[in-house]
């Protein structure tokens, strides 16, 4: 559908479930105008409910003939969680902390939980935020078609002029990741930074991560550490590929989960991926997981044996020029060809992505002189 | 060609109107699709309660749930076979300068749509009107106009917080483009004794983009009910209504078109006429009736469009797919997975579900193929069989 198409990498080997990027994200886009129950990234705990209360069961997508399947729309109290905040002055009178609403779910409710029993028990961290799908759900699932993927670069964004609160985009959306604003009546999510973006900067998610586990880049950009990581060692897997939308956010799978102990505390040995089930990778990332599990552990035992491994030396994340390649001048030439110059680089910016910059008031006019 | 199938259909009508047969459908059609109204000197009232109302003669409206296109809501699309048909109370008033249409419907579930849930939503009511209509216009398609016959809608949500009142300009799913008009007002209120909506559209009877000063006015509506999570094309949908301003003459030539078939169950034989249907593949792209094997998508779901089409509307529509040409519903919603897909991962869209195409001149034309060779009682038998059609309780 676009030209050139964006997208992000994240090693879930490396991730500490810290949240920086989820404040990041907030901070920057939904604190405030009816977003504040958002979180366009998040991190939940997998195995999981996840972030709506169960996404994964929740509809949306493609069937295996390519027909948008239907879904549902999550609960603001029960799916969502609305944010509360807890009685800090009270604790002076020697109350005990609690939340001033009575809160049933959470974005981040189950988080640590995991499964399997002790001392077997598992879990990882899953960071999820739109995945500017190359099929995106919510964009077919509009009856307005108010949803677009940006040519320049495959930024799937919603036009607010044109958007009017039906939500058929969050029940065509199998990760869930289109929110609506009750305050605005109209549906809003990740706009994967495209401000920041277009100035050379990686999104604030990606930039802020302490554990240096995502990676931006364009997927055609063959110099790029996302093209190596998804195309030539293709350790970077979608997640949910059976969804059908063709998601461009890539996860490294965990392979590196603490081994299994038998009922006598002793180490099992062997096992694909310790703790964490293969079939449950396998459910999350498709088929392709062996693949990266067989070349993430030949290239792990390569450099462990002192030989050269690029895959390993990109998977360190040495420095943020190589991880972020973002192709700067490649923003600053689409201006150039529009003959912009100097603040007007600014125009480049989809306006359709503005809040009436969409309903030039001419238009009808123009109609009726036809 | 078209203009001349088009002037020949004029012309067996125009005679036709001497005939008993236009007669009694010129009677039934008054009987049934026009609306009365009143003629004010004083101003026209744009509020629910104003006395004048008490005064204006009224008449009952049937809304049937929209199943033409099939949304991807889940929750909403397991309501669809449950619905009722909705029924709504409509009064004109109009003076020489501006229109009032009074619209009261049941509703034991007023919603409003909260500021803060994710999925909840509002009653709502509209009214549309084709931008053009008269002698020589054909009908557009009722649900918000199409390609070729634009209409303006008027719309009234209930939305907490702010008053959700908007003017738009459509042709077609997917088109409705907000406008500003002067001198238009809506005011909706809730009857809590008596558990009912009433709404008040006014407007000028002379807008920049319709003029209502005619005998017959067409007029469609819709209503909202947000306790059955509708919103968009979920909801309830009338047939074209006419309202009678008798102020203004009344054009014989349209009278004739509009009225033309009203008693079409008397001249066409539905049993024949389904027959035909199945004969000449009409199936194998729409859904109707206990016809169900065609593709979802593939072509407007017709179980209910005897409900909501009118004769000369069907007539057309298959002497002449071209003149009425809906818009798909977002053509994105099914892609070709039996392609290759582009360097981004991206699948085309499966041309199979779209309903038009776009001729190398970029004249769009309906892949519906012309049903113009099949003779006049055939054609009055499909129709008859199509006007049966009003059950939505298949829907899946």
């Amino acid at each position: 559908m676009s030209k050139r198409q964006l997208a992000m990498v994240m090693d879930l080997n490396k991730c500490i479930g810290c949240q920086t990027c989820t404040v990041a994200c907030k901070t920057q886009w939904t604190n405030r105008n009816g977003r504040e129950y958002m979180y366009w990234n998040n991190v939940e705990t997998m195995p999981g409910e996840g972030y709506p209360r169960g996404w994964m069961e929740a509809g949306g997508g493609f069937d295996e003939q390519g027909n948008l399947k239907d879904g549902i729309i999550p609960d603001m109290v029960l799916d969502y969680g609305v944010p509360w905040d807890y009685n800090h002055e009270e604790l002076f009178e020697m109350d005990y902390l609690k939340p001033d609403t009575d809160p049933v779910w959470g974005p981040n409710w189950d988080e640590d939980v995991g499964a399997g029993d002790y001392p077997n028990s598992y879990y990882f961290y899953l960071p999820r935020i739109c995945n500017h799908c190359s099929n995106p759900g919510c964009l077919a699932a509009c009856p307005r078609e108010a949803i677009f993927k940006r040519e320049q670069d495959g930024i799937v964004l919603v036009d607010l002029d044109r958007c009017q609160g039906y939500r058929y985009c969050i029940a065509g959306c199998p990760y869930k990741k289109i929110y609506f604003n009750p305050k605005l009546s109209k549906s809003e999510k990740c706009i994967f930074c495209f401000p920041r973006i277009e100035r050379g900067l990686p999104p604030a998610c990606a930039h802020q991560c302490v554990g240096r586990i995502r990676w931006v880049g364009f997927l055609d950009d063959e110099e790029g550490q996302v093209y190596k990581l998804v195309h030539k060692y293709k350790v970077a897997l979608p997640l949910r590929p059976d969804f059908g939308t063709q998601p461009n956010v890539y996860y490294v799978p965990p392979v590196l989960s603490p081994p299994k102990f038998d009922d006598e505390g002793k180490l099992i040995e062997g096992g694909e991926t310790g703790r964490v089930p293969v079939e449950f990778l396998e459910k999350l990332f498709g088929p392709g997981v062996h693949h990266a599990i067989k070349v993430l552990k030949e290239e792990m035992e390569k450099r462990k044996r002192g030989e050269e491994s690029e895959l390993m030396d990109i998977l360190i994340a040495y420095n943020h020029a190589d991880m972020f390649r973002l192709d700067e001048n490649y923003y600053q030439n689409l201006a150039a060809e529009q003959g912009l110059k100097g603040t007007e680089f600014f125009k480049i910016i989809d306006h359709r992505y503005v809040a009436g910059a969409n309903t030039p008031k001419e238009e009808v006019k123009v109609y009726f002189e036809k | 060609m078209k203009k001349l199938l088009k002037t020949a259909l004029l012309g067996v009508v125009s005679t036709a109107v001497l005939t008993n047969v236009a007669k009694a459908d010129i009677k039934s059609f008054f009987k049934w699709e026009v609306l009365p109204s009143k003629y004010t000197e004083g101003t026209v009232p744009s509020d629910p309660n104003d006395e004048l109302w008490s005064m204006v003669p009224g008449k009952y409206v049937y809304l049937y749930p929209q199943i033409s296109v099939r949304l991807n809501d889940a929750q909403t699309n397991k309501i669809i076979p449950k619905k009722k048909l909705q029924k709504a109370l409509v009064k004109v008033v109009y003076n020489s300068q501006n229109i009032a249409v009074y619209v009261k419907w049941k509703d034991n579930t007023p919603s409003i749509q909260p500021v803060y849930t994710s999925n909840a939503f509002g009653d709502g009511v509209s009214i549309e009107f084709p931008n053009k209509f008269g002698k020589g216009i054909t009908l557009p398609y009722i649900g918000m106009g199409d390609l070729k016959h634009p209409v303006s809608v008027y719309l009234q949500k209930t939305v907490a917080g702010r008053d959700y009142e908007k003017t738009f300009i459509s042709e077609g799913f997917g088109t409705l483009t907000e406008i500003k008009e002067e001198g238009v007002s809506i005011e909706m209120k809730y009857n809590k004794a008596t558990r009912e909506w009433v709404a008040v559209f006014k407007r000028p009877l002379k807008t920049e983009n319709s003029d209502l000063r005619a005998g017959l006015v067409p007029i469609g509506f819709a209503i909202w009910d947000g306790n059955q999570h509708e919103r968009d094309g979920n909801k309830a949908l009338s047939r074209w209504k006419f309202i009678r301003l008798k102020k203004y003459p009344i054009d014989k030539d349209y009278l004739a078109y509009i009225s033309w078939g009203d008693m079409i169950h008397k001249e066409g034989d539905p049993k024949r006429g389904k027959q035909l249907t199945i004969q000449n593949g009409c199936n194998a792209c729409h859904r109707y009736d206990d016809q169900n094997t065609a593709p979802q998508d593939m072509a407007p779901n017709l179980s209910n469009i005897g409900g909501i089409a009118h004769a000369p509307y069907l007539k057309e529509s298959l002497i002449d797919p071209n003149d009425v040409i809906i818009r798909n519903l977002n053509p994105n919603r099914h892609y070709n997975k039996f392609v290759k897909p582009d360097k981004t991962g991206a699948y085309p869209n499966n041309d199979m579900y779209t309903w038009y195409i776009k001729t190398p001149d970029g004249k769009i034309q309906s892949k519906m193929p012309s049903f113009a060779h099949l003779s006049e009682q055939d054609i009055k038998d499909i129709v008859a069989y199509l006007k049966t059609l009003r059950n939505w309780r298949n829907f899946k």
